[in-house]
């Protein structure tokens, strides 16, 4: 949220950003990785993960400044009506999850991989609960042990994710 | 690494007072989705437009993507019926005339039956298939069942509509787009089917868990009338799904009652049939998920 805030002084070598045109790859990237719910898998368990979420929060783990917090409320509705979740469901938690990461973030002296990954691990807990509570209350109460294992595919699956938005970034940033 | 500075905008007023309204924006957001997410709790068909479009924008790609993934699959399977084809083929002989023989009851059965029906002068409706579509997708990464058909309200579906496969229910649709509609799994949670053994014909009330495989109860608390491979079918109780429709099998009993597997596996389907429902009046029942119990 803060750094779009500083609009940085344009010209010199150091303090030149990214092409504007380059600023919305972050929000792209999750819209793309949102959209993998498109792809024809037939699962009898939901205990895939999350394409979107685990790029919205690697994303944010890698900058702060990737997007202004607001703009994860659209991004979630888009979420919302490709997956369909209850619409609001991530409307309601994707900002709520970027507010929580902004206080994170003064909060932590030191960063590295591991801290993330914990980081991440606990947003895809709550995510996941979220979700199961949400389904409770549109008629589906599941016991939590349905959907446990979806909370460790998603903590496995986070340095991909973590991955691939380091490679965006760099080439975004080369830009 | 040291922690990202956060947001710390220093002497500048302007970036002070941008850093404040980026937050009540945020804050802005979170209470509009949450109001949102209070209405589609409350009335979800107040969102029935926006769902069935975002369906259709997606729905080219997955029927594309569907069907590379039919053929690679396909090549997959395939090549594992070569194997051992012989004695396969002298097994399936034995198992074919034993089905024709128990065939030519059941159509002696059938004949039967409408005689009977004659002479008690009881009417069926004609009932015809609306709509054949494919799955083409799912709820993959959510507590929820759901699968995406590729047929819509072009082809003349409409929420609420009972969908089956030729091996039994797969569910009823929930989001109705143009050109792609979403249904709402047997083994969902939140679907509750009347049903009957069929063995004596015990009403049973069949309850999805919500990993693919359903909770299957009797009406009647008392004894366990389970046995493990029993069949459970639609009572058509309640008038959403047609009677007698297979639902599952009883893989696994409980203290009170068993846990079954659902005949008609959405993965493995290659077509799935939307009927019009039992009794019409039904459908308007059926378009709100939480009074279906």
């Amino acid at each position: 949220m803060g750094r779009s805030a500083l609009t940085p002084s344009r010209g010199t070598s150091l303090t030149r950003g990214p092409k504007p045109a380059f600023l919305s790859i972050p929000a792209i990237s999750v819209l793309a990785a949102t959209s993998l719910s498109v792809l024809p898998i037939i699962s009898n368990h939901g205990w895939w993960p999350d394409a979107g979420f685990l790029m919205l929060i690697a994303w944010r783990l890698l900058r702060a400044d990737a997007w202004p917090a607001w703009l994860a409320a659209p991004l979630g509705l888009i979420h919302d009506l490709m997956t369909g979740a209850p619409i609001g469901f991530a409307v309601t938690l994707w900002p709520t999850f970027m507010l929580a990461l902004d206080v994170i973030d003064r909060r932590t002296m030191w960063r590295d991989y591991w801290i993330e990954w914990v980081l991440a691990a606990i947003f895809v807990g709550l995510f996941v609960v979220a979700q199961w509570q949400v389904a409770a209350w549109d008629g589906a109460p599941v016991y939590f042990a349905t959907v446990a294992p979806s909370i460790l595919v998603g903590i496995i699956c986070f340095p991909i994710a973590a991955f691939v938005v380091a490679r965006i970034d760099r080439w975004r940033m080369g830009k | 690494m040291v922690a990202l500075a956060g947001t710390r905008p220093g002497w500048s007023r302007r970036a002070q007072y941008g850093l404040f309204f980026g937050f009540v924006a945020t804050v802005a957001t979170i209470v509009v989705g949450l109001l949102m997410l209070i209405l589609s709790l409350a009335a979800p068909q107040s969102y029935a437009l926006v769902r069935g479009a975002a369906m259709d924008f997606a729905s080219p790609v997955s029927n594309a993507l569907s069907e590379v993934a039919d053929t690679t699959t396909g090549l997959v399977s395939g090549a594992g019926n070569y194997w051992n084809a012989a004695r396969q083929n002298g097994e399936l002989k034995k198992q074919r005339s034993a089905m024709l023989r128990r065939m030519i009851e059941a159509k002696a059965i059938q004949l039967e039956n409408q005689e009977l029906k004659r002479a008690l002068s009881l009417r069926e409706r004609d009932r015809r298939t609306i709509a054949t579509g494919r799955v083409v997708g799912s709820s993959f990464a959510s507590p929820r069942r759901f699968a995406i058909l590729s047929v819509g309200t072009r082809d003349g579906v409409q929420v609420g509509m009972p969908v089956r496969a030729a091996d039994g229910l797969i569910g009823r649709v929930i989001d109705a787009g143009a050109f792609a509609s979403r249904v709402l799994l047997v083994s969902d949670r939140a679907n509750i089917v009347p049903a009957r053994l069929v063995r004596g014909g015990l009403p049973v009330i069949a309850t999805g868990r919500g990993n693919g495989t359903i909770d299957v109860r009797p009406l009647e608390v008392g004894r366990n009338p389970f046995r493990k491979n029993d069949i459970i079918v639609t009572s058509g109780t309640g008038g959403l799904y047609p009677p007698l429709w297979p639902i599952a099998r009883i893989v696994r009993l409980d203290d009170d009652g068993a846990i079954a597997l659902p005949l008609a596996d959405p993965g493995q389907i290659s077509f799935a049939l939307v009927e019009p429902p039992f009794e019409p009046a039904a459908i308007a029942e059926a378009a709100r998920p939480e009074d279906a119990r």
